[in-house]
């Protein structure tokens, strides 16, 4: 059956890209000024390839947005989980934060970059600040919601087998969350590219939305199709290694599901 | 050990205030004791005094007022098309596996484009129009509503619909009551996140290609260093956002009542 | 001198809307290597009871001590048997019974000797690179019952720990606790709804009163199933087509079944 399903699927996607040459060609009904032909896109990777477009090549460009990608996750995620962690473990300081944090949370991420900009202007500190902004909120309450949900009888179970109160942390409450914390990682990777994209969009002086941008102004769109299909493998790519590290660190867990569905 | 047990109410709303005040306490002093200038960090009465003043006194070509119903139009359109596109098409990949096969793998190729991103081709072929906004909005909102409608179609378990047809039930009948309330919950929650994210991709798209409308009121702001416009923009698309979830909230809870999905205190 | 005692335990808890009397002046002595097994309709305060002696809650009035010392907490002197197994599912079968050893800083060479005769004595061998979710309940029942015991407490407290298995599985089981209990006799505090099972394990069974619970009524096992030979039979349903056993059986029967809330 799976391999029914991906025959279907091969045929589906050779059919779009069928309908798209037909459609952008001479005797299809989209322009090639609306909708790049996929010869046009060809060249406009050649282009990014080889001499680069928006200042730089495409390996470039691609490194740019990976590495602000990279860290920005990586402040993001793991404050964002160390808050919800010290949430989950601690119901006092979780009042004492909560209401700082609803009244912060409703914004959306986006909201932030003029204000980020004025701040830090278009460098590489506005964009990590911009993918905080973002990223932080699912990584913390994934995290607490995570802590929150341990069963009861798995803490005792650990109490009663005399797990000193500071080992807790590591023997029971991190890795019994750490499904739900994955969860949240996974949420925040996504408003990570979100947020990154958007900010380059909006100014900066390299990166992958720095080419859209450029493209966009040139009314080039062979290289805007090139920027966005460059976006997206970037962020299948980014979302297969942290799908590898969850299967890695918690082959309990996945292999647990279908038992369990 | 995790705390099992929340704090008492008088206790928690204590601490809470306490959170609170830390909060604006450190936001007003920083400008206060002159760790930040002013300019780049108005206090929280300067930002407060800014968003009344908004509510009347024209920014970037329109009050506060007149933005948000330029940006909420925008959103609607988007968001009401994403509905139209949406449901259908998830209703049809829940219940006609083939379609689901076909349509799946398109959907996953895209879901890794964020929205955002299509900016430049909503450009491209809208120009100022208002068909951008909408391009963008419509990608923000319409994988939610796909993936809840498809998620409620897929739901409903094969031995509930062979119990009603073992009780006669007729197709009509067989549609409004055992397939839509089956499907319903998880559409109206799919519909509640893509409300949120079309939001998001409204402010976004916003920034970048319009010229009226809460985020460009927001652009401009930031182009002429007012710092307070730019902080009273984001109080406002915050309270906005947060109106249209509690909305919507009250719309699911509705129709989970509706359908008979609520339990007494649950 | 006695292992476990309550001497007027009480417990109440104080819920917003009212107050529940979950245990009323439960007065128990359970001597050393004494196997006791409570029986009582649901919502009794069975668990209630055991929690007591786990550590894990406190007495609202009245008193519990384990070993002559009142219990502040819980510890591995006291090793609990979870209704649900309560396993880490992060952890093979092997490191959740080594996690009790090492906190209790037995050197590595000395914990694997005893984890292997522990995984020996449960059947459980093989298993011992597995997650708990790739075992059958009777084997993960087996592991919560390896891990608590490879620390050789001096008390053992289970609550309904053959509840979440099958029929033929629990039967396994019981003759494989019963064996153990022979084997290495240790004071036990078990909590069942099962009659039988309560009878066939026990040295004394303790029967309580629908909530809040008191004890009703206490049943002295140990010395007729002495005198009538149980234990030289090697199969549950032998035991249970004695007589003797059949006598008592409705006796606690009877009993429990004044207990029932009558249904309205
Ligand atoms: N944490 C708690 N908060 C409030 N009430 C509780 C709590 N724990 C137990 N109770 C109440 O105390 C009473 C006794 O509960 P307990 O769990 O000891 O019963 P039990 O005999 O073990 O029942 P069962 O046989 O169903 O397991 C019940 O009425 C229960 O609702
Ligand atoms: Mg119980």
């Amino acid at each position: 059956m799976p391999g029914r399903r991906g025959l279907i699927a091969a045929a589906s996607l050779l059919g779009l890209a069928l309908l798209w040459a037909w459609a952008t060609s001479p005797f299809g009904p989209v322009s090639p000024e609306r909708f790049p032909s996929p010869p046009l896109v060809g060249a406009a990777f050649l282009q990014i390839a080889t001499t680069g477009f928006a200042g730089a090549t495409l390996p470039r460009q691609v490194l740019t947005s990976l590495g602000l990608v990279i860290e920005g996750f990586l402040v993001a995620a793991s404050s964002g989980t160390a808050l919800g962690l010290a949430m989950g473990w601690n119901r006092r300081f979780a009042a004492f934060v909560n209401p700082v944090f609803q009244l912060l949370r409703p914004i959306p991420p986006l909201a932030w970059i003029p204000l980020v900009i004025l701040w830090l202007g278009l460098g590489n500190a506005a964009k990590v600040l911009v993918i905080w902004f973002a990223a932080f909120v699912p990584a913390v309450i994934n995290a607490e919601t995570g802590v929150r949900e341990i069963p009861g009888a798995l803490l005792e179970a650990a109490r009663m087998l005399g797990t000193p109160r500071h080992r807790l942390l590591v023997e029971v409450v991190v890795p019994a969350a750490a499904p739900m914390i994955f969860t949240g990682l996974r949420l925040c990777l996504q408003a990570t590219w979100t947020t990154l994209v958007a900010a380059e969009l909006v100014g900066s002086f390299y990166g992958l939305g720095h080419v859209l941008s450029e493209a966009q102004q040139d009314i080039y769109p062979g290289m805007i199709f090139v920027g966005m299909a460059a976006i997206g493998v970037c962020g299948w790519l980014t979302t297969a290694v942290l799908g590898w590290v969850e299967r890695r660190l918690l082959g309990w867990h996945a292999s647990a599901r279908p038992a369990h569905a | 050990m995790p705390e099992r047990a929340s704090p008492s109410i008088g206790l928690a709303a204590a601490l809470g205030l306490a959170g609170l005040a830390v909060f604006f306490a450190v936001w007003a002093g920083a400008g206060v004791l002159g760790l930040v200038s002013a300019t780049f960090l108005p206090g929280p009465l300067t930002v407060l005094g800014e968003l009344l003043h908004l509510l009347t006194h024209p920014y970037a070509g329109a009050t506060l007022p007149q933005h948000l119903a330029a940006s909420l139009q925008r959103y609607g359109g988007g968001v009401v098309l994403a509905v139209i596109v949406g449901l259908p098409l998830g209703l049809a990949m829940g219940w006609f596996r083939p379609l689901d096969a076909v349509v799946s793998p398109i959907f996953d190729g895209l879901r890794f484009v964020p929205p955002i991103a299509w900016v430049p081709f909503a450009a491209l072929w809208f120009g100022t129009g208002a068909g951008g906004p909408v391009l963008i909005i419509f990608t923000g909102a319409f994988p939610p509503v796909l993936i809840g409608t498809y998620r409620g179609a897929r739901m409903i378990e094969p031995a509930l619909i062979e119990a009603a047809r073992m009780l006669g039930t007729s197709n009509r009948r067989m549609l409004t009551e055992i397939l839509l309330p089956g499907a319903v919950p998880s559409i109206v929650a799919g519909l509640r996140v893509a409300a949120g994210l079309g939001w998001q991709s409204l402010i976004g798209a916003e920034l970048i290609v319009v010229s009226s409308g809460i985020g460009y009121m927001m652009v401009q702001g930031e182009a002429a260093v007012a710092t307070s416009t730019v902080m009273a923009g984001i109080i406002a698309v915050g309270l906005v956002g947060t109106a249209i979830d509690l909305l919507l909230r009250a719309a699911e809870r509705a129709v989970r009542r509706r359908y008979g999905l609520v339990g007494g205190g649950r | 001198m006695s292992a476990i005692v309550f001497a007027g335990a009480r417990r109440v808890y104080d819920l917003p809307s009212r107050r529940v009397v979950a245990l009323e002046s439960f007065d128990l002595s359970i001597a050393e290597k004494e196997f006791v097994v409570i029986v009582g309709p649901s919502g009794c305060g069975k668990t209630t009871c055991l929690r007591l002696a786990a550590g894990f809650d406190f007495p609202s009035s009245g008193e519990v001590n384990v070993g002559g010392q009142k219990v502040t907490g819980p510890g591995p002197d006291r090793a609990v048997v979870f209704q649900h197994f309560a396993l880490f599912p992060w952890k093979t079968v092997h490191d959740n019974i080594a996690l009790g050893l090492r906190n209790a800083g037995v050197p590595a060479a000395e914990r694997e000797r005893r984890i292997e005769s522990a995984l020996k004595l449960m059947n459980l061998e093989s298993a011992a690179r597995a997650f708990p979710h790739q075992l059958s309940g009777g084997m993960q029942q087996r592991v919560a019952i390896a891990r608590a015991t490879v620390l050789d407490p001096a008390v053992l407290l289970m609550d309904e720990p053959f509840g979440a298995l099958d029929a033929q599985t629990r039967v396994v089981m019981q003759e494989e606790l019963v064996r153990l209990a022979r084997v290495n006799p240790r004071t036990v505090l078990f909590i069942t709804h099962s009659v039988e099972e309560a009878i066939y394990l026990a040295d004394r069974v303790v029967v309580m009163t629908r909530a809040p619970g008191r004890i009703k009524e206490i049943i002295a096992v140990k010395a007729l199933r002495e005198q009538e030979g149980w234990d030289t039979l090697p199969k549950i349903e032998d035991v249970m087509d004695q007589p003797s056993f059949v006598q008592l059986r409705t006796h606690v029967w009877r009993s429990l079944r004044d207990e029932q809330v009558p249904s309205e």
